[in-house]
């Protein structure tokens, strides 16, 4: 149940967004997570009413995109997706990559009035 | 009604916390208290290692401790036996502590009289990873019936501790139990880490614990 305590964190930084901005009514929040980050996708979805009740939230949408993991090959410098191919380079099948991207976890945009 | 807009935030989730965390560490720093956030799975012996660790220095400098548990307050007694002021925080079901959390149990602790506060996280290898507490060193404890793949399940947690305990070590001979292979995972998600192994049951290794935390308290209380 890590994704209570965290979806919690997300709620607590819209509310204070939504103060600043003037912000009346959420329609729908949308949030980016990376295929590495530590959250997975469908709890946050089946929690996310729970998280978000008696907040300014109360009754939004919750979308989730999610961001592949990619890695740059440090040998034959090709970009590749690390998941699906268990962190081999798909040209020259060497296991040496520096992360790009695959670990984000934002707050992207609220769709409001 | 006022028109429909879509707002772009663009902010990492983790953002307000991490900033709560730097303030908490600049006032720590500017009291001169040092702050240990001492993270583990339960029933890997964090409390039985903090007894030890608490009677080998509370003679040389002011301890505090703050125990996080989602309810109950066994471990906050237990800690409370070595004399050393103990506070008990309950999370109310989460399974971490944050900087705002943490900042309001330092207030509790009063902490302007100590010279080392140590938080007792929730026991879990999961979500403390994630939430920065404002901590001047973050420590972990991995026991050894535990096993020696927990690096490679919990990546996060050993990548972001300064120090690692390898406790329960005096029943090495009875698990199956790769010390240089638990070593290795770990340093290669943290070349810098300092590992130490102990056993806070018979005392093995606590002294050189003992000596790493004296001497980062030292460090930074100093300026």
């Amino acid at each position: 149940m890590h994704e209570i305590g965290v979806l919690l964190e997300v709620v607590k930084s819209v509310e204070r967004y939504a103060l600043e901005n003037d912000v009346k009514k959420i329609e729908t929040l949308v949030l980016q997570i990376g295929e590495l980050s530590s959250m997975i996708p469908k709890y946050m979805m089946k929690l996310y009413p729970a998280a978000v009740d008696g907040t300014i939230l109360e009754g939004s949408e919750l979308e989730i995109e999610v961001l592949s993991a990619n890695g740059l090959c440090t040998d034959c410098k090709k970009v590749f997706r690390v998941l699906e191919n268990h962190g081999i380079c798909t040209v020259c099948g060497s296991k040496n990559f520096e992360l790009l991207s695959g670990k984000e976890f934002y707050i992207k945009e609220i769709e409001c009035y | 009604m006022s028109q429909f807009k879509i707002l772009e935030i663009k902010q990492n989730v983790f953002d307000d916390n991490n900033r709560q965390a730097e303030i908490l560490r600049k006032e720590l720093k500017k009291n001169k208290t040092f702050l240990l956030n001492l993270m583990s799975s339960p029933g890997s012996g964090k409390t039985t290692t903090l007894v030890k660790t608490v009677n080998t220095l509370k003679d040389e400098m002011k301890i505090g401790v703050m125990e996080a548990d989602i309810d109950s307050d066994v471990d906050a007694r237990t800690i409370s036996e070595t004399g050393v002021k103990v506070i008990q925080l309950h999370t109310g079901g989460m399974c971490h502590l944050d900087a705002d959390m943490t900042k309001q149990g330092l207030e509790a602790l009063e902490t302007d009289e100590i010279d080392c506060a140590i938080l007792e996280n929730v026991g879990n290898l999961v979500c403390p990873a994630e939430f920065d507490t404002g901590a001047s060193k973050n420590a972990m404890i991995l026991s050894v019936p535990e096993g020696d793949d927990k690096p490679l399940k919990y990546p996060l947690m050993f990548s972001i501790v300064d120090v690692l305990l390898i406790n329960k070590i005096d029943v090495l001979d009875y698990f199956e139990f790769d010390l240089e292979a638990c070593i290795e995972h770990a340093k290669r998600l943290n070349p810098n880490v300092k590992i130490i192994t102990i056993s806070a049951k018979t005392g093995e290794g606590i002294e050189e614990w003992a000596d790493w935390l004296r001497n980062e308290v030292k460090k930074w209380n100093e300026n």
